[in-house]
């Protein structure tokens, strides 16, 4: 593959896509809510954002399924908190640093396959590297420092199982479908 | 103040709070933030939405921290919840105070984004609403076939992408059909101004903030 840079189209397409997560994602976005609400009275309510992370990383996984460049994982992921900060999302602009760590956590799959290979290690190797880094930042933004150690390997790997199920497994699925659909080349 | 520099600020801003645990320096900033908010005119609606939603993670920040933490840390709750209500406010002076438009073009004119990026992001933004649609009709189409499409069902996504291919693909054909070149110099109709009192601004307020961060517990 010699197109290693990013047109006009390719960038139309990712936010496109970084938008249908987010539209579909909307409509299940109260699960957040009533979770942390459930949560909080046994002393995990911030598990909630552990267990639905996943859910909020999809679109840089499948960004880099589909256009298979080095850095659309990243962009992808950026484009969607781009698109949540111009929506009105709470936030506001510190979306555009969450969209910054968890691009960078699931570009790094990527990139530990060194752009080659696209399969289940590929999957693996992306939901490591995002639960990795997302929980590092959540680390020092979330005061994880201060939990209690049980809690915190319960949520490291309920953080990885959603990242793994969602980003991870989901993700795989749907690239499945586009490449029988011949949309991914090669 | 120039939209690039405020959103730089801003995230300047939000980073070095995660870093720090000063109480009454964030609860300063946010004041300052609201105050901002309220002296632009914003509507008070549009401000207090986002604070009420903050509530719930908020809260449960607090009590995990405060009483089921081994330290029982009741200070450093309040730091974290007020770090919280920080990223909204300083996040709200931005991006409701700043129409979207200027800030994709000062970006472009000020900060050299690629207009590649600022237009490609700006022609996708203007799809919401189809894309919307797109998603209500794929799952109408399912219910008709007796099939239901929940958010967790790969079908749904993969017809939407493949709706937002095409649409990408007619997208970008139809802006170089109507001369848009990437990488090609452009003229702007609406010039977004970087003064020097911008810069100025800029600087005094990330001086302020150092300061309000250093003395303040």
């Amino acid at each position: 593959m010699h197109k290693h840079t990013f047109h006009l189209r390719d960038i139309i397409l990712l936010a496109l896509i970084a938008i249908i997560f987010g539209v579909i994602y909307y409509a299940t976005g109260f699960i957040y809510n009533a979770l942390t609400v459930a949560l909080t009275p046994v002393g995990y309510g911030p598990m909630a954002n552990d267990i639905t992370i996943g859910i909020w990383c999809m679109a840089g996984p499948l960004a880099g399924f589909l256009l298979r460049i080095p850095g659309s994982s990243f962009l992808g992921e950026f484009l969607g908190a781009a698109v949540e900060m111009f929506l009105g999302n709470q936030w506001g602009a510190a979306n555009l640093i969450s969209g910054v760590v968890q691009g960078l956590g699931t570009e790094l799959g990527f990139t530990l396959t060194l752009y080659k290979f696209y399969n289940w290690l590929t999957v693996i190797l992306t939901s490591l590297t995002a639960t990795f880094v997302t929980f590092g930042w959540d680390w020092f933004r979330n005061g994880y420092n201060h939990f209690a150690p049980h809690m915190l390997v319960v949520m490291l790997v309920v953080r990885f199982l959603s990242m793994f199920i969602f980003s991870g497994v989901l993700v795989k699925l749907i690239a499945n479908l586009l490449k029988r659909a011949h949309v991914i080349k090669r | 103040m120039n939209p690039s520099l405020k959103l730089f600020l801003a995230l300047i801003i939000s980073l070095e709070i995660t870093f720090t645990t000063h109480l009454t320096g964030n609860i300063l900033i946010i004041v300052a933030a609201l105050a901002y908010l309220i002296l632009s005119r914003v509507p008070v609606t549009k401000i207090i939405k986002p604070l009420l939603i903050t509530l719930i993670p908020a809260a449960a920040l607090f009590s995990t921290i405060a009483f089921f933490s081994p330290e029982h840390n009741v200070r450093f709750a309040w730091v974290l919840v007020s770090r919280l209500y920080c990223y909204v406010s300083v996040g709200a002076a931005v991006t409701l105070t700043t129409p979207k438009l200027d800030l994709i073009h000062s970006l472009e004119q000020n900060c050299h984004l690629p207009s590649k990026f600022a237009y490609g992001f700006l022609a996708a933004l203007n799809l919401i609403p189809r894309i919307i649609q797109a998603v209500k009709s794929i799952r109408v189409a399912g219910e008709m076939r007796g099939v239901t499409l929940h958010w967790w069902s790969p079908t749904l996504y993969f017809k939407a992408i493949l709706a937002a291919i095409s649409w990408a693909d007619q997208l970008a054909q139809a802006m170089e059909t109507h001369g848009f070149v990437e990488g090609a110099p452009r003229t702007a109709a609406q010039v977004i101004p970087l003064r020097k009192v911008d810069w100025a601004c800029f600087v005094v307020i990330l001086i302020v903030i150092q300061l309000i961060l250093i003395a303040l517990p």
